[in-house]
Parts: structure tokens; sequence; C-alpha cells
């Protein structure tokens, strides 16, 4: 077997033994199913929690089914994004403290297999567990507000992968470059909500850019994104993604040395 | 709505959770080496719902 066979089989096999595989898709339907139940009980969660006074009378307008869905988006947005940090921030850099890089990096390794078995399998890992939780979220939506037309909803889908798919790389990257796990989490999160900021105070000057999937994955719910802006967005998103996946195999080349014995 | 459709559509939301932490518990039980006291990560376990078994599976046990 060629050696990126062998070491995705390995990246396969760490997933299962550590439960991530589990756990991971576990998470995310979890928060795509809250989200929706909480919405739809929200007047008897307000009316149970008490506090209220007498005669008091509040009108909750249902949200629209894309709404809820918009929400769920939300909540991966910020919780999600820290899961999936959390849990490939050792991707690289872990392995080296733990000194199971050694075993490989004392044999002819061939670093782009190496770096890309990483990529694939927590690509792969990531993306099931958004479209699981995506499809658990568009279930209970359905059941409680009404249903979403499956293109919009594979539209919607689909151009958030791309956000997800970019945001995982540069974790990975960012556990190739640093020397350890921790600072490989902090750097990852400091730089994409650094530059989420800076997207969202001035970013009404550009309208191509990759922090911008999520707002037209959510404009596609309610007819379609500028096709010039998506796109355009797109093809950025795909090269950032190829750019640092290069950096990351450079990365998990140059730091070899920095392993622990 | 009655009261059965609440709890039947709370139902997979109660067995993800509470699946995810009796997972969590038994591999604590069963781990020989935690990193930290395990008492502790029982805590964490059981008090922080979604998250402390997602704590306990990326910081508690010795992956590597």
């Amino acid at each position: 077997m060629n050696q990126f066979g062998v070491l995705l089989k390995k990246e396969w096999r760490e997933h299962v033994r550590n439960y991530k595989i589990l756990w991971l898709p576990a998470v995310f339907v979890l928060f795509g199913i809250i989200e929706p139940v909480t919405q739809y009980f929200l007047p008897q969660i307000i009316e149970s929690a008490g506090n209220l006074p007498e005669g008091a009378v509040f009108e909750f307008p249902t949200p629209e089914p894309e709404q809820v869905l918009v929400s769920v988006m939300g909540q991966y947005q910020f919780i999600g994004l820290i899961i999936l940090i959390l849990a490939y921030m050792g991707a690289v850099a872990g392995e080296r403290r733990s000194g199971t890089a050694t075993l490989l990096y004392v044999r002819p390794l061939s670093y782009p297999a190496y770096f890309l078995s990483k990529w694939v399998m927590a690509v792969s890992a990531g993306l099931a567990s958004v479209w699981l939780g995506f499809l658990g979220a568009a279930y209970y939506i359905w059941l409680f507000f009404g249903d979403i037309a499956a293109g919009d909803f594979l539209q919607f889908a689909a151009s958030y992968s791309l956000w997800i798919i970019l945001f995982l790389t540069i974790v990975l990257t960012a556990s190739a470059a640093l020397p350890h796990q921790g600072l490989a989490a902090a750097v990852a999160m400091a730089l994409v909500f650094a530059a989420q900021i800076l997207d969202s105070l001035l970013g009404v000057y550009w309208t191509a850019s990759p922090l911008k999937l999520p707002a037209y994955a959510q404009s596609w719910l309610a007819g379609a994104p500028d096709a010039g802006d998506f796109w355009w967005s797109s093809v950025l998103a795909v090269l950032l993604t190829l750019l640092f996946i290069g950096l990351g195999i450079w990365l998990s080349k140059r730091n070899a040395a920095q392993t622990k014995v | 709505m009655s009261d059965l459709t609440i709890v039947l559509a709370l139902l997979p939301v109660l067995i993800i959770q509470f699946g995810l932490m009796i997972f969590a518990l038994v591999d604590l039980i069963r781990n020989p080496r935690t990193v930290g006291p395990k008492w502790l990560w029982g805590i964490i376990i059981v008090i922080g719902n979604i998250i402390g078994p997602v704590l306990y599976f990326i910081f508690g046990r010795r992956n590597y």
C-alpha cells in the first residue's frame, strides 16, 4: 500500500481510539437540534422560568424555517468552530510532543502524504459532523416550523462547507507551525476571529472574501447571493485552502526537528 | 401541543446528551491514567452537560 493510504489508516484508527469519530458528530447534531427545539418551546420556557408580572402577555412571532437554520449556523460559527479547533489543535503539534512523531519521522516519510492524510481525515470528520448537524436541524425545523426547499438547503450547506474546509486547513497548518497545541489553538483562534472582526468592520469595501461565505450561504435560503461575489469568494476560499495546505506541508517538514524523543 | 409530543421531541436530545455523558463516565472509570484527578473529571462530565464530556475526551484522556 502506498504511504498516503497507510497514514490515512493510522489517522482513522486514531479517530476511532480517541472516540473523536463518535463525539464530534454527536456534539454537532446536539447543537443542531437544540436550537429549533428551544426556539419552538421559547414561550413555555419563559413561562416556566417565572419572574413574570401577573398578566404579562408576550407575542412571539413564529420564526421562519430559514431563520432557524441560520441560527443553527450561528451556533456553529461560535461553539462549533471552537470545538473544531480543540479537536484538531494537536493534530501535528501534539504528535510531536508525545513522541508518536518520532516513530514516523525516523522513516523515509513523505511529508505531503503525512500532512494530507491528516487533512483528509479532519475535513471528512468535520464535514460529516456539520452535515449531520444541519440534517438533524432540518428535520426538527420541518417538524416544528415548516419545510425548507431541498435545493436551497444543499446550496446553503455546500457553501458553508467551503468555509469549514478552509477553517480546518488553517487549524492544521497552525498545528504544524507551532511547537505546542495550546499555542496552535490560540493562534488559529486569534487569526480567524481577528480576520472576522476586520471583515465585518471594513468588509463593506470588498465583496469577495472567504469570511463572507457563511453570509452568502445564508442568502441561498432567501433567493440567491450575488453570483459574482459568491463565486469570487469561493475561488478565494479554495485558493487559500491550497495555499495553507502547501504551507502546512512545508512547515511540518521544517519543524520536524522539534520532536521530543 | 400536548406534553407527550414535547417529551417525544426532547427524547433524541436527551438520548445523545446522556449517551455522551455515560460513554465518557465509563471511559473515565476504565481509564488507568487520566490527566489530573479522576473525581474532578467525574464532576466536570456530569455538571458541564454537553461541553463536559468533550473537555474530558480532549484534555482528560492521554490520547497519544
